[in-house]
């Protein structure tokens, strides 16, 4: 059976698969593209994109609640949860058009089907109604990760659910037990303890967001609390029981064992992987001991013209990192020189407040034996934070202390993901402390609060009442 | 008694001067701060970027709970709005600040001296409070007294309903028909508070466009977006005469009907504030546009005084007054200093807002400079749709040959906390392939500016 020929094909049309089947095709490549469910991955269909515009939603209520004191007052507010899941359908369904209208305006081919390696050059499309082998020059292999199960947590969709169940909720649960402490778990948890549940939240590390700056999470664990989650850190779920109206689940933490009722559990302790599925022994592509696809710099795999990016070439799994090295992979297929890109992958996290980071945090540049000036500055001292009512966190800037070289920033604060972009960019262009304080940054704006940071690290703030 | 005598002294507590006045303190020099205000902080302080700022949130989550809460799934009886409440916030909050810089110059041992301060010979500044007069020595002088709001010839203004800034942002009542002279930042900006919190707005300009410092494109855009939002716009308008009659007011344009409201709000620009500065008697003789006149290091003509931020050239932005503090302070204590005039931004905050840095198109095409150009609508991007809010774009200009930024200008939710990573890249000189080539995180409106940067060699991923 000998089949079609695609230049470049790639697998899984998630944030990481089409950008790069985009560029490739930009860059004068034949492009295809296979996906077995829809468009736009998890990022679009069940990640970040809904989980966004319900947690925007959820803010608006929350903040309409608590308006009384900017002399403004909403009578009888409820939410409607049918109508706002509606408004995040509508959301991720005019994404993904837009999506497909890319990737056919960039004449990729788009495959529906599951793909399987038959050698390191043909691949196997099963679609619904019919099958189809392809040969190809150059694959990309995009399949992204799947949710982890505790054992006794399978998720079911009723009792138990995963974060894509979690977003097309259309009843409130009332009480909330979240599995996992990380950012995906305090996203959903904080929107639905904002619009009306209970919520408990079971860590097993010593502190929530244990990928994050320390102070940072801090911060957000306050928060946590003033709002009424409860946090349980250092604890272990231990199993489900069915009780009358709900469910209990035994946890186990440092104090002992206690039973938490609850109505739903929301299971977010991690992702792996998706390489088992892929045939990938027929190629003949090598994983590492975690089950990633192992990759070098420019994102090509053990086998000659196989690459892989995003997810399932390895840690952190995040989509803007799935597209950045989407970037770098067509540019490699493509023979682009000079193509490297500084592997500076911000973190944002959708948690009130916001955390937003990149580079090394301070313990991390410690621990790597780096002499470190560090410098804060406080929203609390921001005239743009407090116009906008909102003067709870940090900026943070870490440097090399000898040469004033910015290594790494992180904010908890209003709308930190919005102004982490201007230290990736500085971090990148290889900026130090003084460059950053000696940047004119507009009044009165958040990122100010950077430049602050920048000057308090060199024992000059403007702003700022301790040194 | 032993009269007093600084390193530094300066007048005007206002963003350029305090800024100012720290610097000099934390190079060790000692300062005295004039201002004739009670609190400090200046007009933006007092009564501009901060107060505005405080309204324009309190009115957006207003607007927003009215009209957005609905297409979210959320449902809501009647919003009522309690304005003493509001105003009450934006005092609370300008209250604040004003303590915490009052704080600032209490921890870095600047002397205040709550008076006017005026030129008296080399080397003195006069000190008026009340019937009193003393001298100050001062080895330098910063003049950074800011500026007030211009008039309008044939406009009375009546301290109430025919006004200026000031008096609009502490109107106790919500105006029924406010007409705005002039659709620059501050005109857009008071003009959206009273357009969400329920009043009729009709904004007059004498030019065919808005936010005329701005890129001509993106204004053009924000006009259509704000006009959506009900600020009726009258383009090439010559007011001739606006006056309170009666209960009502009279707004008379060349050629037009004359216009009844209720109230009128003169946003037609500054002027360098310098009455009283004593700048004849120190030999200081003002430009055509009423400015001092300083060189490339911030000194006037007599020796010894120097001036920053509204009173001399350039942009009236409060953050390009704190640079020229700061810039002057460690020319007067180091040698050195500098302001990079090419890479300050401006915002202008209406929502969405307006933002831009450096050149625009129009300047480009005027100095002959070859260009490409990028752009990217934020209905493409993720975060954007996350939010409700996907109108605006993204503009990149770089150099056709070095790829070089030269300007962009964004129309769009938070455009003004997107614009300081433009500004930085203006900064370094970065090219838009390097904006391109640094990750951005998903799902962010920042997105927008590499994916701008991308289009400018037409790779653009999401369009």
């Amino acid at each position: 059976m000998s089949g079609r020929r695609a230049e470049t094909l790639v697998i899984g049309a998630g944030p990481g698969g089409y950008v790069a089947a985009i560029r490739a095709a930009q860059l004068g490549r034949r492009a295809a593209v296979v996906e077995r469910a829809r468009l736009g991955g998890v990022c679009l269909n069940a990640g970040c994109i809904p989980s966004k515009a319900l947690i925007h939603a959820a803010s608006l209520y929350d903040k309409a609640r608590h308006a009384a004191e900017l002399g403004i007052a909403a009578e009888r507010l409820s939410v409607d949860l049918d109508r706002l899941i509606e408004w995040k359908d509508a959301v991720v369904r005019r994404l993904a058009d837009g999506i497909a209208r890319l990737l056919k305006g960039n004449r990729v081919e788009t495959l529906q089907g599951e793909a399987t390696f038959l050698s390191p050059r043909t691949l196997l499309v099963r679609g619904a109604e019919q099958s189809e082998v392809l040969e190809f020059e150059e694959c990309i292999i995009a399949t992204g990760s799947r949710p982890i199960e505790l054992p006794g947590f399978a998720v079911d969709g009723k009792r138990v659910l995963g974060s894509s169940e979690a977003l097309a909720l259309r009843a409130l649960p009332r009480r909330v037990l979240v599995l996992g402490g990380g950012y995906i778990g305090l996203e959903i948890g904080t929107l639905w303890q904002k619009l009306g549940s209970e919520v408990t939240v079971v860590e097993v590390t010593p502190s929530i967001l244990p990928g994050a700056e320390a102070e940072c999470a801090r911060v957000v664990a306050r928060n946590l609390k003033k709002r009424g989650v409860r946090v349980l850190t250092g604890s272990r779920a231990l199993a489900l029981e069915e009780a009358p109206g709900g469910a209990r689940v035994r946890v186990a933490g440092a104090k002992g064992e206690e039973a938490i009722e609850c109505d739903v559990v929301l299971s977010t302790v991690g992702r792996r992987p998706l390489s088992d599925q892929l045939g990938l022994e027929a190629a003949g592509v090598r994983l590492d001991e975690r089950g990633f696809i192992a990759v070098d710099e420019r994102q090509r795999t053990n086998v000659p013209g196989i690459y892989a990016i995003g997810d399932v070439a390895g840690p952190p799994l995040l989509a803007h990192k799935a597209s950045h090295e989407a970037l770098a992979a067509a540019a490699a297929i493509a023979g682009e020189e000079g193509a490297r890109r500084p592997r500076l992958i911000p973190a944002v996290v959708f948690t009130d407040p916001e955390i937003a980071s990149v580079g090394l945090t301070e313990s991390q540049a410690r621990a790597q034996g780096i002499d470190v000036a560090a410098g804060k500055f406080p929203f609390a001292a921001s005239g743009r934070a407090l116009t906008m009512n909102q003067g709870d966190g940090f900026s943070k800037i870490v440097a090399e202390k000898g040469s004033g070289r910015v290594l790494g920033a992180h904010v908890v604060g209003a709308d930190a993901s919005e102004i982490i972009g201007e230290m990736g960019l500085a971090i990148a262009l290889g900026a130090t402390l003084e460059d950053l304080a000696r940047t004119v940054h507009a009044h009165p704006t958040l990122p100010e609060t950077l430049m602050e940071a920048a000057e308090a690290a060199l024992g000059r703030a403007i702003h700022v009442l301790e040194r | 008694m032993a009269e007093r005598s600084h390193d530094l002294v300066v007048i005007g507590g206002g963003p350029g001067g305090y800024v100012a006045a720290i610097r000099a303190a934390q190079l060790g020099l000692s300062v005295g701060l004039v201002e004739k205000q009670k609190t400090l902080g200046g007009t933006c302080l007092n009564i501009g970027c901060i107060p505005s700022k405080a309204l324009l949130e309190s009115s957006q989550r207003y607007a927003a709970a009215r009209d957005e809460l609905a297409a979210h799934g959320i449902k809501t009886g009647r919003v009522r709005l309690d304005l003493a409440v509001m105003q009450r916030r934006k005092d609370e909050v300008v209250g604040r600040i004003t303590q915490g810089v009052a704080a600032l110059m209490w921890k870095w041992k600047v002397k205040i001296y709550t008076g006017e301060g005026r030129l008296a010979g080399a080397g003195r500044v006069a000190l008026r409070r009340e019937n009193e007069e003393e001298e100050i020595a001062a080895t330098n002088i910063i003049l950074a007294t800011g500026s007030v709001p211009a008039a309008l010839h044939g406009v009375d203004l009546d301290g109430d309903r025919v006004c200026t800034s000031t008096e609009a942002l502490a109107w106790r009542t919500v105006p029924s028909h406010l007409v705005v002279i002039g659709a620059g930042a501050i005109g857009l900006e008071l003009g959206s508070v009273w357009r969400r919190l329920g009043a009729e707005v009709t904004v007059l300009e004498y030019l065919d466009r808005i936010l005329p410092e701005m890129d001509a494109e993106v204004a053009a855009e924000a006009r259509k977006i704000l006009a959506a939002q009900g600020l009726a716009f009258r383009l090439g308008q010559r007011v001739t005469a606006a006056r309170a009659a009666g209960g009502q007011c009279v707004v008379e344009a060349e050629g037009e009907k004359p216009l009844e409201c209720s109230h009128v709000l003169v946003a037609v620009g500054r002027k360098p504030f310098t009455a009283g500065l004593g700048l004849e008697t120190a030999g200081i003789e003002l430009d055509e546009h009423g400015r001092i006149p300083i060189n490339e290091r911030f000194q006037t003509s007599p020796a010894g005084v120097f001036a920053i931020g509204d009173v001399v050239r350039g942009p009236m932005l409060a953050h390009k007054a704190s640079e020229e503090g700061v810039a002057c302070v460690e020319m007067i204590a180091t040698g050195h200093g500098r302001v990079n005039y090419d890479a300050i931004p401006s915002i202008v905050y209406t929502w969405p807002e307006v933002a831009g840095v450096g050149r625009t198109e129009e300047q480009l095409r005027a100095a002959g400079v070859s260009f490409r150009k990028g752009s990217f609508p934020f209905l493409a991007n993720g975060r954007a749709h996350a939010l409700g809010s996907v109108e605006g774009r993204v503009k990149v200009l770089a150099h056709a040959e070095t790829d070089r930024v030269l300007g962009v200008h964004i129309v769009g939710p938070h455009a003004g906390e997107l614009i300081a990573e433009a500004a930085t890249a203006i900064e370094f000189g970065a090219s838009s392939e390097d904006i391109a080539r640094t990750c951005h995180a998903h799902p962010t409106l920042a997105e927008a500016l590499k994916e701008a940067a991308l289009a400018v060699d037409r790779r653009a991923v999401h369009v």
